[in-house]
């Protein structure tokens, strides 16, 4: 007897990782609508802190990570068609993207830093470094996810990795332009 | 979902990317204010909105997936219209 569809059958990939997609861009949408919500007692502040941060470095990092993500999805398709040394080297060329990203963030974070800017400094800078840094601690696990599904090259494997990083890219989408951009 | 999906989603996620950069460079120094400002910010986040669709359709692959991409996509604009609601109430 054969099983009866479900609806999820539908979602392309595994459905335990468009849970985690939901989960993880709830928990990212309630910090920027959190964001934009304490902006509101002070939007003066929030405008004078946010010309501390760098917003061209912010765009190439963006660049940076779409591209990423450009690359992680032909990385998956390669997969899907049984060539995988087309894959390993495109999501390869991804993660090391992330790694760039990551190096990029560092920088911002040193500068900062230098500055004398830190957690306590004001509300933006408080959500700032929460946003960003949990932000960033996930373009950390995706290098490791993309190297792990790199190494196996099993297509499912390498469709879930993809995913995990498409979110990542997604959740960067949002930050930037309410944490860097609005004024 | 064809390569040229993923690598002309691409390319419009940078056209997109680079527009919402480069408004948002042109309003720092103070500049523009008032209704002119506010213009600038709707614009950045109806892009950021268009971008957010471009990855869950063509990265995410949700165009294969008719009934979710719809529930995404709905999702999503309700929640681009309380972060626009959020940003014009300051």
């Amino acid at each position: 007897m054969s099983e009866a569809a479900s609806p999820f059958d539908e979602l392309p990939g595994d459905l335990m990782i468009w849970v985690l997609i939901v989960s993880e861009l709830l928990v990212f949408g309630a910090g920027l609508a959190a964001f934009l919500a304490v902006r509101l007692t002070d939007p003066v502040g929030f405008a004078e802190a946010q010309d501390h941060l760098h917003r061209t470095g912010a765009g190439i990092n963006t660049i940076v990570l779409v591209t990423s993500g450009w690359l992680a999805a032909l990385g998956a398709q390669a997969t899907e068609t049984g060539r995988i040394g087309r894959a390993r080297a495109c999501l390869a060329a991804a993660a090391a993207l992330g790694l760039v990203f990551l190096a990029v963030k560092w920088v911002e974070y040193v500068d900062k830093a230098a500055q004398g800017i830190g957690v306590e400094t004001h509300p933006f800078f408080t959500f700032y470094y929460l946003i960003t840094g949990f932000h960033a601690a996930h373009v950390a696990a995706g290098v490791i996810v993309l190297a792990l599904v790199a190494a196996r090259a099993h297509p499912r494997e390498v469709e879930a990795g993809a995913a995990f990083w498409h979110m990542v890219d997604l959740v960067w989408i949002l930050v930037f332009p309410v944490i860097y951009l609005l004024r | 979902m064809s390569l040229n999906t993923v690598t002309r989603a691409w390319a419009l996620l940078l056209a997109l990317s680079a527009a919402s950069t480069g408004l948002a460079v042109a309003v720092t120094g103070g500049h523009i204010t008032g209704a002119a400002l506010s213009a600038t910010g709707v614009a950045i986040l109806i892009l950021a909105w268009a971008k957010a669709r471009l990855i869950l359709n063509a990265y995410l692959r949700l165009t294969e997936a008719p009934a979710f991409r719809r529930g995404f996509g709905l999702t999503l604009a309700l929640y681009a219209a309380l972060l626009l609601a959020l940003y014009l109430a300051a």
